[in-house]
């Protein structure tokens, strides 16, 4: 039972593997499927937009607002901006919006092209004289790599000023100071790692979508499960190559 | 030793050299041999009915056809080419000239009638103005009676519109061959009788042939020229819808009751 379980994960991340080698193989030759990209790109990075400027605002108000206290107690409130910028750039902003891409367009994605693979509309379209692989995976993929970084950083801003507020709940900050501790804190090395790492973050979300919809079965139920084994899968992949990046950043001594 | 009830067919049409050729072809998915040494011509504006159970592989067949399941082994040829040697270039080209009609209709969900219709047109005929391209879409909506459909969604159509949506996607490229895979499967009768009249009728205005997968004998009545009926992976036996109807073989008589 054991090694069943054993044999069976090591045979879909070989598949994956397969998967992201296929890719980078068709991904970059003509024919180039630039509208497809812009389309894919405009609901990734636009429709995700609210939710993810919702959620960071919300998470650097409520950041703040926890930390303060223990700031106090040590008589460092002033360090509250400098905290509270370094853990959100970082950290908070960029994982939460991979999770919150990981839920809405990793589902999404292997949703949709589950549904098309039962429903015959990948074959439809390969006998239509059209790469599917190209058409829905390359676009989808390159979409989520070059959307997400823009939505983390967008995310960032978000969650800063959410900081700002939250920071002016129970104490008094100026606009000005707030933003220059900030500034003054956050350094190349805190922001370019972080930036660096979403573009894995959006990659790891768009090909596990991709494979667990390209490569669903079983009709409407094996959709279902595509949907859901991309969220989860591209989830746990979220902080797994979280953990490498804190590795690699600590070893070329960036922090 | 399966008995070999070979019919000759009985045809109106004046025939040539055959359009699609399939010479031993064989087919298996692990333990399960689905086509064993497989036989089948299909001749110029000829329309051949394959009849069989389901799970006979009898949607494996044209999907071998068409390029989207390699064979083991064995030769297919499609207007003189042999398909499992092509490359993607060579057959996107021969894929122009052969539709196919899916089970499921296959209509892009994401996509408008419209859509539907202009995507094969711009893969395969991509120095086509934006006027051209219309006309084609309205007459291929038109030859379908369902013009008025055109910006609609997938979504807002019955099973028999969207059918015929699928019909003129296919179309569209003026294809010499087509393949429909089940075509009537899931519609009412009447529905169904309309679906079989429109294939025969297109089939005459476009000149084409086709290879029709069907379990509906009224359907197949309608259409066929010739029917092969495809048993344990093989060609059991073939002739027209009247002579295998009348058959005395136990196996064959099971379709027809």
């Amino acid at each position: 039972m054991k090694l069943t379980a054993v044999r069976n994960f090591l045979n879909e991340t070989g598949d994956i593997s397969r998967f992201t080698g296929r890719f980078f193989a068709e991904a970059f030759k003509p024919r180039y499927e630039f509208a497809e990209l812009l389309r894919q790109a405009f609901f990734v990075g636009y429709k995700s937009l609210p939710l993810v400027a919702v959620t960071a605002f919300i998470m650097g108000l409520v950041i703040t607002i926890q930390s303060r206290p223990t700031l106090v107690e040590f008589g460092a409130e002033a360090w509250l901006p400098k905290m509270v910028s370094v853990s959100l750039v970082r950290e908070i902003a960029p994982v939460i919006t991979a999770l919150i891409c990981a839920g809405k367009i990793g589902s999404g994605i292997g949703a949709e092209l589950g549904s098309m693979k039962v429903t015959e509309q990948i074959d439809a379209m390969e006998v239509s004289g059209t790469n599917p692989f190209k058409y829905l995976v390359a676009t989808r993929v390159m979409a989520t790599t070059l959307t997400i970084p823009i939505l983390a950083v967008l995310a960032d801003a978000v969650s800063l000023y959410g900081g700002y507020l939250g920071a002016n709940i129970h104490g008094v900050v100026s606009w000005d100071l707030y933003w220059n501790q900030v500034f003054d804190t956050l350094a190349f090395s805190d922001v370019l790692p972080s930036v660096i790492k979403t573009f894995f973050f959006g990659f790891a979300i768009g090909i596990i979508g991709c494979y667990k919809g390209y490569n669903s079965n079983k009709g409407t139920e094996g959709v279902g499960r595509s949907a859901n084994s991309a969220v989860v899968v591209s989830s746990l992949l979220v902080f797994i190559l979280d953990l490498l990046a804190v590795q690699i950043i600590d070893i070329l001594r960036l922090t | 030793m399966i008995p070999q009830t070979n019919i000759a067919p009985e045809m109106d049409t004046v025939l040539s050299a055959p359009v699609i050729q399939l010479k031993n072809v064989s087919k298996s998915f692990g333990k399960n041999h689905v086509l064993k040494d497989f036989n089948l011509d299909l001749n110029k504006g000829e329309n051949v009915v394959v009849l069989g159970k389901s799970g006979s592989g009898k949607s494996v067949l044209i999907k071998c056809i068409i390029g989207l399941i390699k064979p083991d082994s064995g030769t297919i040829s499609v207007l003189g080419k042999n398909i499992p040697e092509l490359n993607h270039t060579e057959l996107d080209k021969i894929r122009a000239k052969v539709g196919f009609l899916f089970q499921s209709n296959a209509l892009y969900d994401s996509m408008t009638v419209r859509q539907n219709l202009e995507f094969p047109l711009r893969r395969h005929r991509a120095k086509m103005t934006k006027s051209e391209i219309d006309n084609l879409i309205i007459e291929a909506l038109t030859n379908v009676g369902l013009a008025h459909t055109v910006d609609m969604q997938p979504s807002e159509l019955s099973g028999g519109m969207k059918k015929r949506i699928a019909l003129a996607r296919t179309l569209i490229l003026k294809p010499e061959i087509i393949l429909y895979d089940e075509p009537t499967t899931g519609l009412d009768p009447i529905t169904g009788k309309e679906i079989s009249n429109l294939m025969c009728e297109l089939a005459k205005k476009y000149n084409t042939s086709s290879i029709i997968i069907s379990h509906d004998l009224n359907c197949v009545k309608i259409v066929a020229n010739r029917i092969v009926m495809l048993i344990d992976g093989k060609c059991y036996a073939q002739g027209n819808f009247e002579s295998l109807k009348n058959s005395t073989d136990k196996q064959v008589q099971q379709f027809f009751q």
